[in-house]
């Protein structure tokens, strides 16, 4: 179904590397890594973890009296819009569009409220919890926030699909813009579950990195031999969509084009994936931007850098894709970003438009021994120049079997 | 501290109140308080002094009604 086209206007991050797009993005096309060892948790429970955390302080960009009210992944879904807004010249006092529709994706919300809000209930053996902490806690308060912060007046949804969450808040803001019922729309996600309780409850699940011998930094190694596992982080990323029409009228800088966006369920194990389903949401993904697979020159894959899921992955890609699969460029970003969970597919489809914008290809880091089942060109190391990289995809294939794939053109 | 003091100070820091608007005699209402911020005030005081103001009992507007609630309450514990 065709319909009108949608551009990426703004850009706006809270990301373990940094908050400057143009810097973010020069980090991570020179492979570094924001991974490093923390001590998490309390003196008794406590544990070091690797994490891609962020020293993040939203300082007078959020009021303070304001700030009683949010969670951590809403302050910073806040900040991310801000940046974003102001990016594509749509801030105006303070103010974003008013008639802009917000879709947001998050995955757990205000995990480290939730947290505190048992620990009084357990510890301090009391009934009373703050008044404030089921506004907090809820997944749709990062979307809420960024309406009330910047007079937005139009619907706030809010996709709650793990680690797919934000690729299918674009994906929807995307097909909302496109098919006549937003003119912009603010869209993206956040995440921050790194409260030790949370992380504990990954830890349970099996699929946490080790510390490589290289250092912390190196542990998060997606189709590399010596992979471990995923390495969490969080953050916010918002991107500004805007219709043709009104991106030309006021002469919007555009940074790429959405031109697809494809969704599958595997229906088949919570945390085992299927390279069926996800075959299905490339090619849903590729239908929809009714482009063949050849016109793709990049991947920015989901590989979180577990044993199983990388694979997974990487015969999707060949499925999809047929023979085109082994001219195409395919990294993970998450070697260095960490798996931001519900903000990841923002944050990935972000660099993506960069990519796209600078025409060059980020990397995969610490890939120095490539596993010989992922035999395509997953870009080890540093990024590259690519100076005909016209159309890219970003993946995010998330815990329950849910699949998302978005496609960006260059604008 | 005592009770209005400490009101004072924190409706002051922690909710930008306007130092020169805090009076014994103002209101939360009057000083931009809405009622989710009034329950979270409550909650510092509880804090503060190791209290808990019954429901029934908050029903005070002005800041002195407030403090002379918290008095009572924190001398009740003591007693």
């Amino acid at each position: 179904m065709r319909g009108r086209r949608v551009f990426v206007t703004g850009l706006g991050f809270v990301s373990p590397h940094g908050e400057d797009p143009a810097a973010m993005f020069e980090r991570i096309c020179l492979g570094e890594s924001a991974i490093r060892m923390v001590r998490s948790g309390t003196p008794e429970m406590g544990a070091h973890v690797l994490l891609a955390s962020i020293e993040f302080e939203p300082g007078d960009r959020i009021n303070k009296v304001d700030r009683l009210f949010m969670a951590r992944a809403a302050q910073m879904a806040v900040v991310a819009t801000r940046n974003a807004l102001e990016d594509s010249g749509l801030m105006a006092e303070g103010r974003g569009p008013e008639k802009a529709a917000v879709f947001m994706g998050c995955g757990l919300g205000g995990a480290e409220v939730l947290q505190h809000s048992y620990s009084t209930y357990f510890e301090r053996h009391t009934r009373r919890g703050r008044p404030t902490t089921v506004p907090m806690i809820m997944a749709s308060g990062p979307a809420s926030q960024v309406c009330m912060q910047f007079g937005i007046y139009g619907p706030a949804h809010t996709y709650s699909i793990a680690c797919a969450s934000s690729s299918v808040a674009i994906g929807e803001g995307f097909r909302s813009i496109r098919d006549g019922y937003a003119d912009v729309v603010i869209a993206g996600g956040a995440e921050a579950m790194l409260n030790d309780g949370s992380v504990a409850a990954w830890e349970a699940v099996g699929v946490i990195a080790k510390e490589h011998t290289e250092g912390a930094g190196t542990s998060c190694r997606p189709f590399d031999l010596e992979r471990t596992g995923l390495v969490l982080g969080e953050g916010a990323a918002t991107l500004i969509l805007e219709s043709e029409e009104r991106a030309t009228a006021r002469g919007a800088e555009c940074l790429a084009e959405i031109v697809g966006f494809g969704a599958s369920s595997d229906a088949h194990k919570l945390t085992e994936p299927s390279v069926d389903g996800q075959e299905r949401a490339i090619r849903n993904a590729l239908e929809d931007a009714g482009l063949p697979a050849d016109a793709v020159g990049y991947i920015n894959a989901h590989a979180t850098g577990t044993p199983a899921g990388d694979l997974v992955e990487i015969e999707a890609v060949k499925r999809a894709f047929g023979a085109a699969a082994q001219a195409v460029a395919i990294s993970s970003t998450k070697s260095m970003h960490g798996h931001l969970v519900g903000a990841s597919g923002a944050l990935e489809c972000g660099i993506s438009a960069l990519a796209l914008h600078e025409r060059r290809i980020p990397p995969t880091a610490n890939l120095t021994v490539p596993d010989p089942a992922c035999d395509l060109d997953c870009v080890p190391g540093v990024g590259r120049d690519a100076p005909d990289l016209e159309v890219a995809l970003s993946n995010s294939f998330a815990f329950g079997g849910s699949n998302a794939t978005l496609v960006l053109r260059r604008a | 501290m005592t009770p209005y003091a400490f009101l004072a100070e924190t409706l002051a820091e922690k909710y930008e109140v306007d130092r020169d608007a805090i009076s014994p005699e103002a209101t939360l209402t009057e000083l931009g308080l809405d009622s989710l911020t009034i329950v979270e005030l409550l909650f510092d005081v509880e804090d503060e002094f190791d209290i808990e103001v019954p429901e029934e009992r908050a029903t005070f507007e002005t800041l002195a009604e407030a403090a002379a609630l918290v008095e009572e309450l924190v001398q009740a514990k003591g007693a």
